[in-house]
Formats: structure tokens, C-alpha cells, sequence
């Protein structure tokens, strides 16, 4: 198979094929036409010619067939056969139609007497006959006397004759119309010529101009111009030698018939001048003239696009840095709720490009059910437009965020809502700031309460441990009453140490500082614990960082919170564990790191954030106060450090790393050679 | 698309063109076979009655004049009676005398002739359509013709007749000629009208056209070309005596049966019969009677003098 390829005709080839189409269709249509006329016209003559004969011929023969002259009748009928070339044969019937005379040389043919009868009150009857050798047309003639049928003559005319005179007819019509369509085809072709020559011009023109070329010239260049026309001199003038656009296009013209302004302005005027009538050429020169005055326009519009082009990117971009600038998330969205603008901060936020979010919904873009309720939003704002403010939660890439939000409807002239902007502000650090001033607030209240309370209550209470301690002095040891006393003296020490709490909790002991080591402090307390700890099973295993620093510090403080750490691992631990007590020093931060791992049941992530308050406390009735974790707290912001606690329960799928060890308190203490004690 | 609907219907078109040309065609011809032939054998007919009138007129004019009355009398009598065409008068007589004429229709003199020399007998003549039993002839020239205004005023001319044997066509007038001392030797010319047929006629024209001065016609022969000529062209100088009129007669012996049969049909024509009048009307004549020879006698005597002066 050969690879076929459709070529697209140019316009003028379309052109000379059309019209050599048509001129072939109309010398078919004219050729067979006149053939058929000129044909039937043949045919007729040769009918009328035939039927005209019969007729001289039947009113000839009358009185020979009255008479039954067959000598007149036989010189009649092969006088007729004779002198004509077509008639073929000639015979005369009687009233019975039985052959009378005829013309045949060699009998006369029976078929022919039926084949062919005119009917009464018709002048003549036809009837096309194949003899087998020709085609005849047969004629039956009546011959008729007083309107007497006395007989029938039958003329057999050849077909020869006809088809000669068709052919030559056909031959004829053939060369002139094929002569006509010639001539009429050189003369279109003529014709046409400069009208494609010129559309081909407009054509290229237009494709350059597609391919961004605007410097093109459609239109002819004119053997006249308007100075000439004018006899002009005005150099100053616009269109003075200005062969490429016509004057009628050309603003700001000098010529006093000229109008002023653009070419709307002026062409009325212009169509009166003889400049017009003597360069505005037929249509087709007018629509390159046109064009070219389209792509000069273009030309100087798209010279003011690219400014005004400019001149928005550069506000754009102005407009882009300021949004991007703001700390705050905005975006814009059409009424679809679909983002068609956004800022840098809102890709920051949501993780994304603006190729990934622009076109998109706030479904599109968050997860369910947050995107869902987010479009919900936009689309009240849409539909009521009225402005939404909330203040919600949301995770982006570093984690939870609290946002302040605010929708306001883009309202038209109209009233109607064709948008929304949104606005977010991360008030993240606020939310941290105000739930620490709170907490900061609370704490000092329970601290002052506290405070309050020991203050009162340590006054009476030392003097009813020192008169049960007198009174012990007064009553036998074995006695109950000495017993009670003891239990008295037992509790209200008890007492005394939980004012001594809440006094250390509201910061009203004094502190003693010094410099410390670390290690020394944690092998005090552990030396005191690791006996009863051992009871129960649990292993204490310790790793120090063998290049630590001094601590500066009240030493009592912070082994106190060594006691409340150790205790509550131990309470966690039961029996059979372990706790671990790791040390590191972390020079970036100069700081000391101190870690206390257990391996108990660990904290529930709800009671995580609630671990620090005070009174809380998940141990039974009698067995915490809920006081120490709060004093530890305070004792190590106390001493510009940072306490944390993670637990392997409330990490929920994140990675755990401190291997079997279920929580960890994790406390961060400044080195003593760069800070100093609150 | 576009393309596509410019080729279908430059198609279309030139379908339409071709099958404009396939019906250009006349009907199929009928096949006919010439070469079975026969040989034509002119028909004899058998116990035909023929039927002739006298050829004053084209054989089409006698046919016009005589094709009804042979037809009422093949209808009435149940004869096959034909009507047969003899070209001249003499042709007439001759085949009244051999026998091929059964039924002769001629006028008084050629009748005469007819018995005297064939033996023919008269048996009917006719009533004229002006209801005359006998006939004349006339003498006619052109209207304009200032020369001629009597018969005196014919001497010197030029003559036209129909025949020699003609009755009201020569011999009637030239009896009248005789009667008044003109002779044919007074005239300038005496020609006769050209045939075979319409004689009559003839003679009308040739004096229309001019050619002739006078011409002799039988009384009523105006009337037959009045639609071809404007026989107010035309002045009758003078009419002859009556004669007894065109008669019907017999061959010899042709069965007495057959002519009683003929007669009869013949006699009971009627002008006043809506079936007959047409006939009567076509032969120019109203009524058939009776006649017998004695009565052509006077015919007989005009005849002898016209010999005699001849």
C-alpha cells in the first residue's frame, strides 16, 4: 500500500477547480441539453417532414385508389422510395387493410400491415419499427375522401438520416461547449487571478502575523498616492509618503477636506474625497487595507498591553510580597469556594504549592473532617455573605496550631457575593502565653491559699505536736494513752510535712544555694531508697555522664525532686522493674540533662498535661497529696530549668525511644557558670 | 465536510445528467421480420355491380358526389354495387359498351350515344336541386369583361368547353350559338378543358383567370366552386334551353331483376327523409324519377343538327 497523503488545495487552486467544476456542470448540463433539444427537434422534423410527405403522397393517391390505377399507385409509391435516401419502403393499404401497392422489390413483408394503424379522426400514426438490418419510424397515413377512409398509406422512414444529423449535432454541441468552457475557464482564470493573488497575500499576511510577525503589508502599494493626488507638500502630515497605509486609516491628517480624529471619525468624510475614489479598490483590497490597519492597531494596543502588562506584574509582584510577607495565611476564593489566589504563608500552613492548591476546595485541600467543615464555612459566607470569625485548631506541618480565622464576603456593586477572602492568624504562642498566665495565675492563687493555710495552721500545729510530745513525757510508755499520743505526734507530723509542702510549693522556704555536683545529689538520695527499692524488686540502673559539670542551686531543692521522681517511678513500678537515671551534658544549650525512666504502667495522655497541677494525683485516697510532681515543677523553674514527661501510652503510633522504659521525666537545668538562680 | 458535499452533489448532478441521457431514448422498437413476404394479387370480385358516373368531374368530386347513393343502393338493394372511376367520356361510353359500366349515370347526349351505339336503356333521371327535371348549360365570362355583354359580342372570342361530348357543357350552348348564327368557325379559339376530370371546374377557372373569354358550363357548376373562387367574378352571358336532364341507364342486357331492384331503391329516395337528404344532397340533386328513352328524344334531334352543321 502506497501512504496516501491529503493535500490541502491552496485557495486558488480551490478557486480555478470550483469554477472549472461549475463550468464543466454547466457545459454538461448545457451540452446534453441542447443535444437533447436539438435531437427531439431532429425528430420531429423528420416527422413532420415524413408525416408532410404522407400526406402529398395519400392526397396523390386518392383517385389512383379509387380508381384502383396500380400503375399510378405503383409509379406514386417507387417515385417516393426513390427520390428520398430514407424513406425505406412505401405501401398502400385498402379499406380492409389488404395490401394494395407497395415498394418492395422482393414481396411485400406481412408483418408490417398490423404493426402500425391509425386510429379514426388521427391525421397519422407512429410507430418505431427494428427491422433486423434498420430502425425505421413507420407512419400510417389515412387516405380519405369526403371523410371516407378508402384506404392507408404506410411510409417507413430510415433512422439513418437522423442519427446522422444527431451525431453531427452531438459533435457540434460537443466541441463548442467544450470550446466555451475553455474560454470561459482562460477568462476566470484572468479574472481571478489578481483576487486570489491578493487573498494569498492576506493569507501569508495573516499566518505571519500567527506567528507574531506584526511588521506585514497586506494591501498593494498604489501607482497614486494621496500627496500626489493632492499635489501635497505638508511633510509634517501623517500619511505624506507614507506608502503603506492609506490616508483614510491615518489620524491626525493635515489635508483640509480631512476630518479629525480616527479612522471611524473621518471615513464618512473620506468616501467623498477623490483620493478615496480614486485608491479605495474593489473589496478585497479594502479587507488588506483593513487588516493592515487591524495589525497596526494591534500593533499599538499590544505595545500598551505589554506597559500595562508590565505595570501589573510589577503590582502583582508588589501585591504577591506583601501577602507574602504577612505572617498571616490569606487567600482568595471565587464562588465556587475554590481558591483562584493565596500567599505564601497559607502554602507554608497547608504544606502545599500553590499549583496544588490554587483551583482546588478547602475539601480538596484538608483532611476529612476538617476540609469539610471548612467548606461548609465558605459557603455560608457565599451564601449569606456575612463575615465568619472563629478561632479553631488545626494540624499543619509542625504540628497542632490554634487559628484565628476570619471570612469575609467579596460583595459586587450589585450586592451579590463573587467571592471570599479568608484570613488566618497563627495565635498559637498567644494560646501557649495565655494557658501559662493561667496556670501561672492559678498556681500562685493555690500557692497563696496555701501559704495562707500552712501559715495558720503551723502555728497550731507545732503546739499540738509539741504538747503531745510534753504529754508523752507524763504517761507511761505501754499505755494507750501514750500510744494515742504517739499517734497524735505521728499524723500531726504528717502535717507538718504537708505544710512543709505547700510552704516549699508556694516558694515561702527559703533556699540555700550553692554549687553542687549533680551526681554527689542523685547518689545521696539514691543510697536511701536503694534498700527499700531492692525489697520490692526494682533495679536501680544508673548512667552518668562521666564530664559534668556543677550545678548552682539549693541542693536540698533538687534532691527533693530526685525523692518525688524516684517515689512515683517506684508507686508506678510496684514490683519487678526498673527505674533508670541518666545523666548528659548538652552543650548547645549549656545545660545539663537529667533522665528518670520507669518501667511502671505509664501515663495516660490524658492525664498528661494535667501532671504538673497541683492536687492531682492519680494514687488512692491516703497514699499522695497530689503536691509533689507541683513541687517539683516549681522547684526546677525555680532554678531556670525545664521538667517534661513522656510516656509510651500517650505517644499513641509515634516512635518510641527510650526502649523498655514506659515514662521518662526528662529536666533540663542551666550549668551553674552561666546561670544564676532566679 | 464541506468538500464532501460539494463532490456528492457535483455527483449528484452528473447521476441526474446520465440518467437525463439514458431516458433520452425513444420506446424500444418493435422487431419486425420483412422477410416474410407474400406476393399481392390485384382482388376480382365477383357479381359486382358497377356503378359509374360520367366523368365531368374529378373521380374524387364523383366519388364525393355518388359514394352515398352507391352505398343506400348496396344497403337497400343487398347488390355488391361499386362505384368505378372512368377517366374520360369516351372511356365511359366504351365501358358501358363492353360491359364493364352496369349502372351508367351521364348526361342527355352521352346517353343518346349510349343507346344508339350500346344499346343502353334509360330507366330514371333526375330532379335537379332548383327541383328542375331537365338542365341547360350556360355561357359564362369575367364579370369585368366589358367586351361581352351578348351572344352576338362572342363572335371573334376565345372559347373554353368541357368536352365535345359534354351536354350542357358544349353542346347545349353550341346549339344556342347555331340557333343564334354563330358558329364554330366565328370564333377566334375553341379549346376544351384538359383531363381527365373536374372539366367542369376547369373551365370556370380558365375564364376566372382570364385566359379564355367565354367558357360553357352546365347550369349549376358555379355553385360547386363557389368556395374556391368569387363567383361574382364571374357573369352568366346566357343560359340554353332546358333539356332533359342527367339520366340513369342500363348497360344491355343486365338482368331486368337488378334494375328493377336498382330503379326502385333509386325512386324511393326523398328529398324530405332525414336518412336521404344527405345522399340527394351529395349527388346535387333532389329526386330520382322515372324515365324512358322516347323521352331524350329532343336530345337526339339537337344532336343531329349539330351533325349536320358540324
Amino acid at each position: 500500500m502506497f501512504p496516501f497523503r491529503r493535500i490541502k488545495p491552496e485557495f486558488r487552486n480551490q478557486i480555478y477547480l470550483v469554477m472549472f467544476s461549475l463550468l464543466m456542470l454547466l457545459g454538461l448540463v448545457n451540452f446534453f441539453i441542447v443535444s437533447k433539444i436539438m435531437q427531439d427537434a431532429m425528430i420531429e422534423e423528420n416527422k413532420n417532414r415524413a408525416v408532410s410527405i404522407g400526406i402529398n403522397l395519400s392526397a396523390r393517391l386518392v383517385e389512383p385508389v379509387l380508381t384502383m390505377d396500380y400503375f399510378s399507385m405503383k409509379k406514386l409509391v417507387d417515385e417516393t422510395v426513390r427520390l428520398s435516401d430514407d424513406i425505406y419502403y412505401t405501401f398502400v393499404l385498402d379499406q380492409n387493410d389488404n395490401p394494395v401497392i407497395h415498394s418492395f422489390q422482393n414481396g411485400f413483408p406481412v408483418q408490417l400491415v398490423h404493426v402500425n394503424t391509425v386510429q379514426k379522426n388521427k391525421t397519422f400514426a407512429q410507430q418505431y419499427l427494428n427491422t433486423g438490418k434498420h430502425l425505421v419510424y413507420d407512419y400510417a397515413l389515412p387516405i380519405i375522401v369526403d371523410a371516407n377512409r378508402i384506404g392507408t398509406l404506410r411510409i417507413g422512414l430510415l433512422t439513418t438520416r437522423v442519427e446522422k444529423a444527431t451525431r453531427r449535432i452531438m459533435i457540434i454541441a460537443l466541441f463548442s461547449t467544450i470550446l466555451t468552457i475553455l474560454i470561459a475557464a482562460l477568462a476566470g482564470f484572468l479574472l481571478f487571478r489578481p483576487m486570489t493573488r491578493n487573498i494569498n497575500r492576506l493569507h501569508n499576511s495573516a499566518e505571519q502575523v500567527m506567528r507574531g510577525n506584526l511588521e506585514i503589508q497586506s494591501a498593494p502599494l498604489l501607482n497614486k498616492n494621496c500627496w500626489d493626488i493632492m499635489e501635497c507638500s505638508q511633510k509634517k502630515c501623517p500619511a505624506y509618503h507614507n506608502i503603506h497605509q492609506r490616508c483614510w486609516y491615518t489620524a491626525g491628517t493635515l489635508c483640509k477636506t480631512c476630518a479629525e480624529g480616527d479612522y471611524a471619525k473621518k471615513i464618512s468624510s473620506c468616501q467623498q474625497c477623490k483620493v478615496y475614489k480614486t485608491c479605495a479598490g474593489n473589496e478585497i483590497q479594502s479587507l488588506a487595507e483593513s487588516f493592515d490597519y487591524m495589525i497596526l492597531s494591534l500593533r499599538d494596543h499590544l505595545a500598551e498591553l505589554n506597559l500595562a502588562k508590565e505595570d501589573v506584574s510589577k503590582q502583582k509582584t508588589l501585591l504577591q510580597t506583601i501577602l507574602d510577607g504577612l505572617p498571616d495565611f490569606v487567600s482568595l476564593q471565587n464562588k465556587n469556594a475554590e481558591y483562584i489566589s493565596i500567599n505564601q504563608a497559607f502554602c507554608t500552613m497547608t504544606g502545599k504549592t500553590q499549583h496544588d492548591i490554587l483551583g482546588k476546595t478547602a475539601r480538596d485541600m484538608f483532611d476529612f473532617p476538617h476540609g469539610s467543615t471548612y467548606l461548609k464555612e465558605d459557603i455560608k459566607v457565599l451564601e449569606t455573605g456575612k463575615p465568619f470569625v472563629m478561632e479553631t485548631t488545626g494540624m499543619d506541618t509542625s504540628g497542632k496550631k490554634w487559628l484565628h480565622v476570619v471570612k469575609s464576603p467579596i460583595l459586587k456593586e450589585t450586592g451579590a457575593v463573587s467571592g471570599l477572602v479568608s484570613s488566618g492568624r497563627d495565635i498559637s504562642d498567644n494560646k501557649i502565653i495565655h494557658e501559662q498566665l493561667c496556670q501561672a495565675q492559678k498556681m500562685e492563687s493555690v500557692g497563696q491559699l496555701a501559704a495562707g493555710v500552712a501559715h495558720e495552721i503551723n502555728t497550731p500545729l507545732g503546739i499540738i505536736l509539741g504538747y503531745a510530745q510534753i504529754l508523752q513525757q507524763d504517761v507511761e510508755q505501754n499505755s494507750q494513752t501514750f500510744q494515742d499520743l504517739k499517734l497524735i505526734e505521728k499524723h500531726s507530723k504528717i502535717c507538718s510535712r504537708i505544710v512543709s509542702d505547700l510552704l516549699r510549693f508556694s516558694r515561702r522556704i527559703q533556699s540555700t544555694i550553692t554549687q553542687f555536683d549533680i551526681h554527689n545529689s542523685l547518689n545521696d538520695v539514691l543510697s536511701m531508697i536503694e534498700h527499700t527499692y531492692g525489697l520490692e524488686h526494682v533495679i536501680l540502673e544508673k548512667k552518668y555522664d562521666a564530664d559534668m559539670p556543677f550545678v548552682k542551686g539549693d541542693e536540698e531543692k533538687i534532691k527533693q525532686v530526685f525523692i518525688n521522681l524516684f517515689n512515683n517511678a517506684f508507686d508506678a513500678i510496684g514490683k519487678n522493674g526498673k527505674i533508670g537515671i541518666e545523666t548528659s551534658l548538652d552543650s548547645n544549650t549549656d545545660s545539663i540533662v537529667i533522665t528518670i525512666s520507669d518501667t511502671g504502667s505509664g501515663i495516660l495522655l490524658k492525664h498528661l498535661n494535667k501532671l504538673f497541677d497541683p492536687f492531682f494525683t492519680t494514687k488512692g485516697v491516703g497514699k499522695g497529696t497530689g503536691l509533689g510532681l507541683s513541687v517539683t515543677f516549681g522547684i526546677i523553674e525555680e532554678h531556670g530549668g525545664k521538667i517534661k514527661v513522656e510516656s509510651r501510652q500517650s505517644m499513641e503510633e509515634l516512635p518510641w525511644a527510650y526502649g523498655e522504659y514506659n515514662t521518662v521525666f526528662i529536666i533540663t537545668l542551666p550549668i551553674s557558670k552561666n546561670n544564676e538562680l532566679k | 465536510m464541506k468538500n464532501n458535499n460539494f463532490i456528492f452533489s457535483y455527483f449528484l448532478i452528473s447521476l441526474c445528467l446520465c440518467f437525463n441521457l439514458a431516458c433520452s431514448r425513444d420506446d424500444r422498437p418493435i422487431k419486425v421480420d420483412l422477410n416474410e413476404t407474400m406476393h399481392i394479387k390485384p382482388k376480382i370480385e365477383q357479381n359486382i355491380i358497377t356503378y359509374a358516373y360520367l366523368p365531368q368531374y374529378s373521380h374524387t368530386t364523383s366519388y364525393k358526389r355518388h359514394h352515398q347513393i352507391v352505398k343506400y343502393l348496396r344497403e337497400q338493394t343487398g347488390l355488391n354495387i361499386k362505384q368505378v372511376f372512368p377517366d374520360t367520356f369516351d372511356q365511359h361510353m366504351a365501358m358501358v359498351g363492353n360491359g364493364k359500366v352496369d349502372i351508367s349515370f351521364s348526361n342527355p347526349f352521352i346517353y343518346v350515344k349510349l343507346a344508339d351505339q350500346f344499346n343502353a336503356s334509360a330507366f330514371a333521371r333526375i330532379v335537379t336541386i332548383q327541383d328542375q327535371e331537365k338542365f341547360r348549360g350556360q355561357i359564362i365570362c369575367r364579370e369585368n369583361n366589358k367586351n361581352i355583354k351578348t351572344l352576338e359580342d362572342c363572335r371573334g372570342k376565345t372559347w373554353i368547353a368541357v368536352d365535345k361530348t359534354s351536354a350542357g357543357g358544349y353542346l347545349f350552348p353550341l346549339g344556342l350559338f347555331y340557333s343564334n348564327g354563330i358558329y364554330q368557325k366565328d370564333f377566334k379559339e375553341i379549346a376544351f378543358a384538359p383531363g381527365p376530370g373536374a372539366k367542369q371546374e376547369k373551365v370556370v377557372f380558365a375564364v376566372h383567370a382570364g385566359k379564355y373569354d367565354i367558357g360553357t358550363i352546365r347550369e349549376g357548376t358555379l355553385n360547386v366552386v363557389a368556395n374556391r373562387i368569387k363567383t361574382s367574378d364571374i357573369r352568366v352571358i346566357a343560359n340554353t334551353p332546358l333539356y332533359p336532364g342527367w339520366v340513369y341507364a342500363t348497360r344491355k342486357n343486365l338482368d331486368t331483376n337488378i334494375i328493377d331492384q336498382i330503379k326502385t331503391a333509386l325512386l324511393a329516395l326523398d328529398f324530405n327523409k332525414k336518412e336521404d337528404r344527405p345522399v340527394l344532397e351529395a349527388a346535387d340533386f333532389i329526386k330520382v324519377i322515372s324515365s324512358e328513352d322516347q323521352e331524350f328524344n329532343p336530345i337526339r334531334k339537337l344532336a343531329a343538327e349539330l351533325t349536320v352543321r358540324k
